[in-house]
């Protein structure tokens, strides 16, 4: 099956003055597979927009190649096929819900029935059912991004593009829409998902990319990118002899009341540690806990900018 | 149906603005209030008499047009910018919508609001005219003939000379519209702003570069060459004023409907033009 998104080689370089020309994207190559959910991760400013746009045909590559759904970035027929929700979307405010889905409606040559069933159907999905007859200006910002989220399903999308699809929202509003992305995914759809809330990205993504000043620093499942990280061995009625004689395999040793806390970094350190507490405490739990996405991220930007 | 769905939103976009709706309130009420001009101006003693109607007419086509003009000026400027910087071209062009279609649409959608504007203002003063008309009466013999007055004759209510006068004004204004989308599509509102006052200045002031770069004229040959091609390239906006010819019988054009006819033509050619540009250089632009 050929890949929802290819890009080879994409260089963006906006104009201006030639000593503030610094590419916005530089030389990046990536693929996306059809029915994956891609996150594509970075600081502000790390070109993040700047390739969503040049995906979607609204800005030029400077050189290199941008494919989707196996047609150079931009083309029409595409478009069809795909959407996108901008950040922080704002439609004409002076139109009611409905309106502005009956607009985006007519942007794909649907006939009357055909936009009214789809307006109904759209408002209901994204929980504005109610709301469909309000303008805009009456709108919270959650319910204008629901509305966002509706514009971007008309067309029954098989790859959607979205950028911080849920920046801003209340926790409601902030799950409801999360869960969306996560069913599209399951739908089969290809889910472009540009976001810098990281826990959502580490729940409903397959790959992340991670982009920092124009570059790809990582790419990968999160499975390959995030490294199986420390374990936590609690005991109960440790002594302080024991704590002395797992120090050495420790990386940290906690105590909270009865409960004493080890932790520990590798899979040898964990069976030493269990060794040594034998016969001399009761064990609680032993927990692995793998690195989460932001750290990974934050140690990468870190080390980046060093 | 794209072209006429973004064209709607456009109007409805565009007859909110509070600026617009300032410019078309205030020149509704100024030409209402001409109607009490022969009381208050000296110049024109003869209350009721055909002078105050001439100076009701002129007055309230010359506020038509600055109405128009400020109109046309300050929506067309913001038609391409404020849809980038409100970030709604984006789910638009997002969608399989062409370029060129994107182009019409807007214009067509200012179009559309300058014609309600410009409708709205007509109906009134063509109202005003009519009212001030009544009951008003004019020599039958006029002094410019040099005849004597042989007595006097009501006015007539209905002048269609009014109406080719704001379908005038129209035509003239879907021209600058025109440029300043042009503009629009590569300049800041601002820039444009002063541009399109610029081009509207030297159209209206056609009949000078003419003039300037004509045979007859003692000017350097480059510099005839330069008002020779400010002259072709400017549109035209004398074309489009004939407050004088439709006030003064004596200079009144032979056939308006022809006339009106073959200045359509100008204003559509000149359109085309600039929307042709605008596609051209739109195909290419970052948004």
């Amino acid at each position: 099956m050929a890949d929802a998104i290819a890009v080879r080689n994409l260089t963006k370089v906006y104009g201006g003055a030639l000593k503030d020309r610094v590419p916005a994207v530089d030389n990046i190559s990536f693929t996306v597979a059809q029915g994956e959910v891609f996150g594509f991760i970075g600081p502000n400013g790390a070109g993040k927009t700047t390739t969503i746009k040049i995906l979607l045909g609204l800005l030029f590559p400077t050189s290199g190649e941008a494919e989707v759904l196996g047609k150079p970035a931009g083309d029409i027929e595409t478009k069809r096929r795909i959407s996108y929700l901008p950040e922080s979307p704002y439609f004409y405010e002076h139109m009611t819900g409905a309106e502005v889905i009956d607009f985006y409606c007519r942007l794909f040559r649907m006939g009357a029935a055909e936009r009214k069933a789809k307006t109904q159907e759209l408002l209901e999905r994204v929980g504005l059912a109610e709301d469909g007859h309000r303008t805009l200006r009456q709108y919270s910002k959650g319910m204008l991004q629901r509305i966002g989220i509706a514009q971007a399903l008309i067309n029954d999308p098989d790859l959607l593009f979205l950028d911080e699809p849920t920046s801003g929202l209340d926790p409601i509003a902030h799950k409801d829409i999360t869960e969306l992305i996560a069913s599209l995914g399951r739908q089969g759809k290809t889910v472009f998902l540009s976001s810098h809330q990281l826990g959502d990205v580490e729940t409903v993504c397959d790959r992340v990319a991670i982009i920092n000043r124009g570059k790809i620093v990582k790419i990968g499942t999160l499975d390959d990118l995030l490294r199986a990280g420390r374990t936590v061995i609690t005991f109960a009625k440790a002594g302080s002899e024991l704590v002395e004689q797992v120090k050495p395999y420790a990386e940290r040793v906690s105590a909270d009341g009865e409960l004493v806390r080890v932790y520990v970094e590798s899979e040898e350190n964990v069976h030493s540690v269990l060794d040594a507490a034998r016969g001399k405490a009761t064990l609680v739990s032993v927990l692995p806990q793998r690195q989460t996405l932001e750290d990974l991220f934050v140690e990468i930007v870190r080390e980046v900018r060093k | 149906m794209i072209i006429w769905s973004i064209a709607k939103t456009t109007v409805g976009d565009a007859l909110r603005k509070k600026v617009l709706q300032i410019f078309l309130v205030v020149a509704i009420g100024l030409i209402i209030i001409s109607l009490s001009f022969s009381q208050t101006l000296s110049f024109s003693s003869r209350a009721g008499s055909s002078t105050d109607i001439m100076l009701v007419k002129s007055f309230g086509l010359g506020l038509m047009a600055v109405a128009a003009w400020l109109i046309s000026l300050v929506m067309g400027v913001s038609l391409i910018p404020q849809e980038i910087e409100r970030r709604t071209i984006y789910t638009i062009l997002a969608k399989p919508v062409k370029r060129y279609e994107f182009i019409v649409g807007k214009y067509l959608g200012a179009v559309l609001t300058l014609a309600i504007n410009v409708a709205i203002m007509g109906v009134v003063f063509i109202a005003v005219c009519v009212f001030k008309a009544m009951g008003a009466e004019q020599p039958i013999a006029p002094e410019e003939t040099g005849l004597p007055i042989v007595g006097m004759q009501q006015v007539g209510l209905f002048d269609w000379n009014m109406v080719w006068g704001v379908i005038m004004i129209f035509l003239q204004f879907t021209v600058l519209t025109s440029v300043v989308l042009l503009f629009s599509v590569f300049l800041t509102p601002t820039v444009n702003f002063f541009m399109g006052l610029g081009v509207y200045i030297i159209g209206v002031m056609a009949p000078l570069t003419e003039t300037l770069s004509s045979k007859e004229s003692q000017l350097h040959p480059v510099l005839k060459a330069f008002y020779r091609v400010i002259h072709t390239v400017v549109p035209n906006f004398d074309k489009f004023n004939v407050t004088n010819t439709l006030l003064h019988p004596e200079t009144h054009i032979e056939s308006m409907a022809k006339y009106t006819g073959i200045v359509t033509l100008y204003a559509l050619f000149y359109s085309l033009l600039m929307m042709l540009l605008a596609i051209i250089i739109f195909r290419k632009k970052e948004v």
